[in-house]
């Protein structure tokens, strides 16, 4: 299954469900990551990590290691 | 302190999520007039005031640190989260004003929904409606209010429209708490949180379906932006919010350019760093000379004596060296303020995540670390824009290894021992060798220290990088100026005293026992005799009793006494090697020529045991190595006591540093002459 990422730049995709083992899972998942969201891969600067995504209408950084925990449909 | 409880006096506390408004707000209610107050035995700040007279609301304000949700994840936000379910000095606060951006409703009405199912008061108060409206949009506050059960109002922020409402809402809440028993306060169940979460969430979603207007002009009659307006719309109601700002989405294609942002961003520090240095100096310098005439304006109308040299060279001195660091603590922190207000900060954390990460740092220790290469104290106060504890530690504990630039004149000294007048451009040279040595040491200080640090700052945070990047907004300088003075204050009132203390103790140590030395007056000036006297009291003083002690400890780096007693004075500013090295060695000549006369007096210094030169190309490179790595400065170790809330890292940074030092400079002395050069 695919995660938040792998996505390319300017990719929408909507989230099936959160990593529950991941340590940092629920503080993604109260920054606004619920399954049924929409987010679309915003920005990946020099170092390709962090990534910014766009989430409920707001643009997060957030490192890949955790980003691999949010699992796309 | 007369505790709230006392006085009867309503306590309402500010909370919310980070970028949501809440500071602003906290600004136009209290006014500038706030003071900090620490959880008691951490290091987690909170700003309380009165509410301004003008608004008639008699109630004490708590500004909290911003949330995101009840369920704490660090130790700091665990103090924090508890501090609202009962804070220990101040109680439960009667009042909650939650601050939410009306363009994130979907995220930052997760706070609020928590909170009122805690039992609490809550008000809550809507921001960034002007933002909301350009999308043409409004909140139906009624409709929002009846959904959540508890008060609502919008403010402006910028333009203060709503204010009123806001004033009148605190009151009438106020009022209600007073009729009513106090309600009783429940600690948020966090159990099956993730579930829970999820479907607090979805609850959001629903109640926020209802909650989006239109705003109806002239200009939106035509089918185009109505198709459009429905679009928004829809996305509004399903959840997902409105898509983010255009004009953010377009500036961060050149920001977060993968060849232009990192250029970009290596420009911006750039400038930041270079103002902190050049910018300051000459306000440092001034508050220097200031100072120093005051000095010598004591010394020179108060009658002789250890009291006058107490008030002279003891208080006058010891506050000039804590005030002196203030220049740079203003322009950094309005630099800084300023950054971080536009958006831009966190952007610069994003980029140099990635590298920074690899070493068991963060994205935000940036900023902390590069202002550390003009002054430790300012450097580490900014540290505290750090979230994770064990992160933030790590920064504070490796910024002494940043070559600050107190380090300056002791290097320009040495280096114009090393290099003859004629090939004065290598001066340049062997200095940008130092600062590139300095860095690649403290990479690799810090990979060896990163072994340690569960140990070292006891905590099991793991590392975390969740940023949210604002929408850029032109910064608000009154409320950047007004951060800054409180920044300020805040060092001058905490740091201040330990330094003054220190630099006390060490005026005992370098100026008792023989306050009075006899010397030979004959033919000499009387300033020339006010500087014998000084090198003989300082010769017979504690401080060289100090500096024949560790002797032994000299030797092998090949010094001898007086250096050790100059390094000893050197605790005080790192900059005072240079003047103390001058005395030590017997200069009593004044102004430029001082240099050039310590310059000879100290080729022809010998030590005292054995007859031979002293200062060698290999002790002297060997000094130089001594000041990359040693924790010379009070004032950085008064600062670290109180931003780690303890003696321990300060401590262990002198000790690691000192001996680390030391080593190296054995190293680099016994090395250099096993290679042929004395």
């Amino acid at each position: 299954m695919k995660t938040a990422a792998e996505l390319n730049y300017g990719e929408k995709a909507i989230i099936s469900e959160i990593d529950s083992t991941h340590p940092s899972s629920r503080r993604i998942i109260e920054h606004g990551f619920t399954p049924g969201q929409t987010i679309e891969l915003i920005n990946k600067p020099i170092f390709n990590d962090p990534i910014a995504v766009s989430i409920r209408g707001t643009i997060i950084a957030i490192r890949k290691s955790e980003a691999g925990c949010i699992k796309l449909k | 302190m007369i505790s709230n409880t006392d006085l009867k006096v309503p306590l309402i506390t500010l909370v919310g999520p980070p970028n949501s408004g809440k500071t602003t707000l906290f600004n136009i209610l209290s006014g500038k007039n706030y003071k900090t107050v620490n959880y008691p035995g951490s290091t987690v700040e909170y700003y309380t005031s009165r509410i301004l007279a003008k608004y008639n609301i008699n109630a004490e304000l708590l500004d909290s640190p911003g949330i995101v949700s009840l369920i704490a994840e660090s130790p700091d936000e665990k103090i924090s989260i508890d501090s609202l379910y009962a804070h220990p000095t101040l109680g439960i606060p009667d009042l909650l004003i939650c601050t939410v951006d009306s363009c994130q409703l979907t995220r930052h009405l997760l706070l609020p929904k928590q909170l009122i199912s805690s039992g609490f008061n809550v008000l809550i108060v809507l921001t960034m409606i002007d933002s909301l409206a350009k999308r043409g949009y409004k909140i139906s506050e009624q409709k929002l209010s009846s959904e959540l059960s508890c008060d609502v109002v919008a403010i402006n922020g910028r333009s203060k429209v709503g204010l009123a409402n806001v004033i009148s809402q605190i009151n009438s809440n106020i009022e209600k708490t007073k009729v009513t028993d106090k309600k009783k306060v429940t600690p948020y169940n966090s159990s099956e949180q993730r579930k829970d979460l999820v479907d607090t969430f979805d609850e959001i979603e629903e109640l926020v379906k209802s909650v989006y207007e239109p705003i109806k002009t002239k200009e939106k009659i035509d089918l185009n932006s109505a198709n459009k307006e429905l679009k928004v719309l829809q996305d509004a109601v399903s959840g997902n919010g409105f898509s983010p700002d255009e004009i953010t989405l377009k500036i961060d294609r050149i920001l977060l350019h993968r060849f232009w942002g990192i250029m970009i961003f290596l420009v911006v520090m750039g400038i930041t760093f270079t103002s902190i240095f050049w910018l300051a100096q000459p306000l440092m310098d001034l508050v220097d000379g200031l100072f120093s005439n005051l000095n010598s304006l004591v010394a020179d109308n108060l009658n002789p004596g250890w009291l006058t040299n107490l008030i002279s060279d003891g208080l006058i001195s010891g506050t000039g060296s804590v005030l002196v660091f203030v220049p740079q603590i203003i322009i950094l922190f309005i630099i800084l303020g300023l950054l971080e207000d536009s958006g831009y900060l966190a952007r610069g954390a994003m980029l140099i995540d990635k590298p920074l990460s690899k070493i068991g740092l963060n994205g935000r220790s940036f900023v902390p670390m590069l202002s550390g290469f003009a002054c430790a104290i300012p450097a580490m106060i900014a540290a505290r824009t750090i979230p994770n504890r064990k992160e933030r530690l790590f920064t504070i504990f490796i910024i002494p290894l940043m070559s600050c630039s107190a380090r300056l004149p002791v290097y320009a000294l040495l280096i114009a021992y090393l290099i003859p007048a004629e090939t004065a451009w290598m001066g340049g040279i062997v200095l940008g060798g130092i600062y590139l040595f300095s860095m690649l040491s403290s990479i690799v200080v810090a990979l060896v220290i990163n072994k340690f640090t569960k140990r070292l700052f006891s905590s099991n945070e793991t590392s975390s990088f969740i940023l949210e990047l604002p929408a850029y907004r032109i910064p608000k300088l009154s409320s950047v100026l007004n951060h800054t003075y409180n920044s300020s204050k805040q060092y001058l009132l905490k740091a201040g005293p330990i330094i003054l203390m220190f630099s006390l103790v060490l005026w005992f140590l370098t100026y008792f026992p023989n306050i009075n030395p006899e010397v030979d007056k004959k033919g000499l000036s009387s300033e020339q005799v006010q500087n014998v006297e000084r090198a003989e009291r300082l010769e017979n003083s504690f401080a060289s009793d100090l500096g024949k002690f560790i002797q032994p400890i000299m030797t092998p780096i090949g010094m001898d006494w007086r250096v050790g007693v100059s390094l000893i004075s050197a605790f005080a500013a790192r900059e005072v090697f240079v003047s103390s090295m001058a005395l030590t060695f017997k200069v009593t000549a004044e102004g430029d020529e001082a240099e050039s006369t310590l310059l000879s007096s100290l080729r022809n210094a010998k030590i005292e045991a054995t007859g031979e030169k002293l200062f060698t190309t290999a002790t002297t490179i060997g000094l130089i190595v001594f000041f990359i790595f040693a924790l010379q400065c009070l004032s950085t170790v008064a600062v670290s006591r109180k931003e780690t809330g303890g003696w321990k890292i300060p401590i262990l940074q002198v000790v690691t540093f000192t001996s680390l030092a030391y080593i190296m400079t054995f190293i680099t002395v016994n090395g250099l002459r096993f290679l042929g050069i004395q």
